[in-house]
């Protein structure tokens, strides 16, 4: 702004500009930002968007007028009370557990002195694992674990074990938990790995150097640099359990009542409609997320402070 | 039913689209298609029309535009074939993929485009008729063997053209006695075994397994069936035989829903495919056989009056009804053919006995509605008790 056409050519003809030019650096902030508009563009259309269409759809009615209802919904009817709860549960339970079998698997393969190629199987199947969802995964389940389960067969045949005369099935909550787990502790493995990564060796020897044990490098060393990233990751996968809907809907239906289940219903089916309602229900969802993504975003500050 | 569905709004852009194309070219050319309308068989009475009188009019108009007919389903291909090849007309198929709201939207938006994108004919669900009617968006017309036809609009407005009943779908090797009737189900035996293919809140079909078992015990009272059945899957449920899997054609073959619930042309088509690997016995149960009919209809708006018409003539002819009967799909009079004889033996061998359907139950617009909303407020706290 405001840079006359003979200053401009005047700065181009000198030789060795010791300074950038005003233009130039106002031209390259441009430039620099540029490569990220494809993902403004994207987040814009696939997160803001639809999230702006939630709300506003939170407070349609079914013939399209505005209603407070499905708000009031959200808290006042039992079913949509028990889902949350279900909801909030199972992916509580898959994110501990996967938290904590991710995080010792991911010690073993990168400090527990496995041999090289371990790590690099370990890793590849984490990312295919972590992938791996929907009715696939639901049908994997239910063809080895499902009562006439390739597994619960052999058990049965080869053993006498009879894996549900302790009245377990693995169609109940523990059962999808045992689902979820599969594509959540190798997400797990897959976000922890480089993190221990990041623990260096000095650190240790000093530790050791000092007259500290194992216990106190864990203790006051490690654990306090890792615990950012393991709570972080923790959300990560309270998330990724939180929103799964195909492979709860393949294994069970509106067996197990979970919130993804109800907003199915509400959107897609042909028995109930009410667009409205199933954008509250994703609604209350996004809202819990919120909270769970600024406490993520905190704890990620904290851990990249102490990596540095 | 649910791989009929599209999105309505595409469907209202282009009909607005073609509306304005439509409006400027009747403008501009002249008015071709408008022959003397004392020659023409008369449409205000909604009589049946003498076929050859009917044929002539419809050649005249020369084509008939069709909506979500999918040439897989109730072997609607081949039904559009013999039309075409029988009666020399042309026929543009619309988006064969829309649902039931769609075909009515598609109307509705063409009322004043006698267009290409405007339907002559439509075949939705059931429960989408009472709103047609209301907004005016079908035409009366009788077909002939109108007495026929076991469910149907008493001034003629619509009509069930087929239907499916809801039949055991039982796979061979893991079933070793396979269940004749509801109660049946509840054995011990059938333990983990009994599915539904897919779910009460979200599938129609689901909600007719739920409302089928109550009318099996109610002794065929409709009024006491929602509730009822509400209770048998309760007792199936807490006996441990609901298997809570969405059955598709994998877990039947993988044999971990050896039992289940499905509209029988489904069930048949499945059993097609899997081609005896496993071996499936299709079941009609003795009692609570319940009927889940699609309706036809004729657009009021209809650029092609009488080739709708015609299309109708022909769909509901003995020759059409088997045609949807070689898809697996019931036509709507069976009954009435078994008895006459007329249904060939080679495909009704391939079906459950015909007298398994004889007590067919169908659900009026307003019974269909009302079980429904019953059932899906219910379930959850009737059968699972949270």
């Amino acid at each position: 702004m405001g840079i006359t056409n003979e200053k401009l050519t005047a700065q181009s003809k000198g030789d060795a500009p010791m300074a950038r030019p005003p233009s130039k650096r106002a031209s390259s902030s441009i430039v620099n930002w540029l490569p990220l508009a494809p993902f403004f563009l994207f987040a814009s259309m696939f997160l803001f968007l639809p999230s702006i269409s939630i709300f506003i759809g939170s407070f349609e009615s079914v013939d399209g007028g505005f209603t407070f209802d499905n708000i009031i919904a959200l808290f006042t009817v039992r079913d949509f009370i028990n889902a949350y709860k279900t909801s909030l549960t199972i992916s509580a339970i898959t994110a501990s557990g996967g938290a904590v079998f991710g995080f010792l698997l991911a010690y073993a393969v990168v400090l527990g002195g496995l041999p090289k190629g371990l790590r690099t199987f370990m890793t590849t199947f984490s990312g295919v694992a972590s992938n791996f969802a929907g009715v696939p995964l639901a049908f994997a389940f239910i063809a080895t674990m499902g009562n006439n389960g390739l597994v619960t067969r052999w058990l049965e045949s080869a053993f006498g074990f009879d894996i549900h005369a302790g009245g377990f099935t693995i169609y109940s909550v523990t059962g999808l938990s045992i689902v979820y787990m599969y594509f959540q502790f190798p997400l797990m493995v897959l976000i922890m790995a480089p993190a221990l990564d990041g623990l260096r060796r000095e650190w240790s020897e000093a530790c050791a150097n000092l007259g500290g044990t194992s216990w106190h490098y864990w203790r006051y060393v490690a654990f306090p640099i890792l615990i950012p990233s393991l709570l972080g990751t923790t959300i990560l996968l309270f998330g990724n359990a939180f929103g799964a809907y195909a492979t709860a809907y393949a294994f069970s239906g509106s067996f197990i009542n979970l919130v993804p289940i109800l907003i199915g219903a509400q959107m897609q089916g042909d028995v109930l409609f009410n667009p409205g309602l199933g954008n509250a229900l994703a609604l209350g969802m996004v809202f819990i997320m919120s909270i769970s993504m600024v406490g993520y975003i905190s704890l990620q500050r904290r851990a990249a402070r102490w990596l540095q | 039913m649910s791989s009929k569905k599209v999105s309505r709004r595409d469907f209202l852009k282009l009909g607005a689209t073609v509306t304005g194309a439509s409006a400027y070219l009747a403008a501009c050319g002249p008015q071709a298609a408008e022959p003397a309308a004392a020659d023409l068989p008369d449409l205000t009475s909604g009589n049946s029309i003498p076929l050859d009188e009917l044929i002539a009019a419809a050649k005249t108009e020369g084509e008939l535009t069709t909506i979500a007919l999918p040439h897989d389903w109730a072997n609607y291909g081949e039904m559009l074939e013999t039309f075409k090849a029988k009666y020399g007309l042309k026929v543009n198929e619309l988006d064969p993929n829309a649902g039931s709201a769609d075909e009515l939207a598609a109307i509705e938006a063409n009322k004043e485009s006698k267009g290409p994108q405007a339907p002559d004919v439509v075949d939705i669900g059931v429960g989408h008729t009472a709103n047609a009617m209301a907004k005016g968006l079908l035409a009366k017309y009788k077909v002939a063997g109108w007495d026929t036809i076991e469910m149907k609009d008493p001034d003629g407005y619509w009509w069930a053209e087929y239907y499916g009943a809801l039949a055991f779908e039982v796979s061979k090797p893991a079933i070793e006695n396979s269940p004749q009737d509801w109660e049946d189900l509840l054995s011990p035996e059938y333990k983990g075994k009994v599915a539904m293919a897919g779910d009460v809140l979200k599938s129609n079909q689901s909600v007719m397994t739920v409302f089928a078992a109550g009318l099996s015990r109610s002794g065929g009272d409709k009024s006491k069936a929602a509730e009822a059945g509400l209770q048998f899957w309760k007792e199936m449920n807490d006996a441990g035989n609901f298997i809570p899997v969405i059955a598709d054609q994998g877990t039947i073959a993988q044999g971990e829903t050896p039992i289940v619930m499905e509209w029988d042309y489904l069930a048949l088509a499945n059993r097609d495919s899997l081609a005896g690997n496993p071996e499936t016995e299709i079941i009609v149960p003795k009692s609570g056989v319940i009927a889940g009919p699609y309706a036809g209809g004729i657009s009021a708006y209809a650029p092609h009056p009488y080739a709708a018409r015609l299309w109708w003539e022909f769909v509901m002819s003995d020759e059409g009804q088997n045609i949807y009967l070689k898809g697996y799909a019931h036509p709507i009079r069976f009954n009435d053919m078994a008895k006459r004889g007329v249904v060939p033996e080679e495909l009704a061998a391939k079906l459950p006995p015909a007298e398994a359907y004889a007590n067919a139950v169908f659900l009026t617009v307003d019974e269909l509605q009302e079980a429904t909303t019953y059932i899906t407020e219910n379930w959850r706290s009737v059968v699972f008790g949270e």
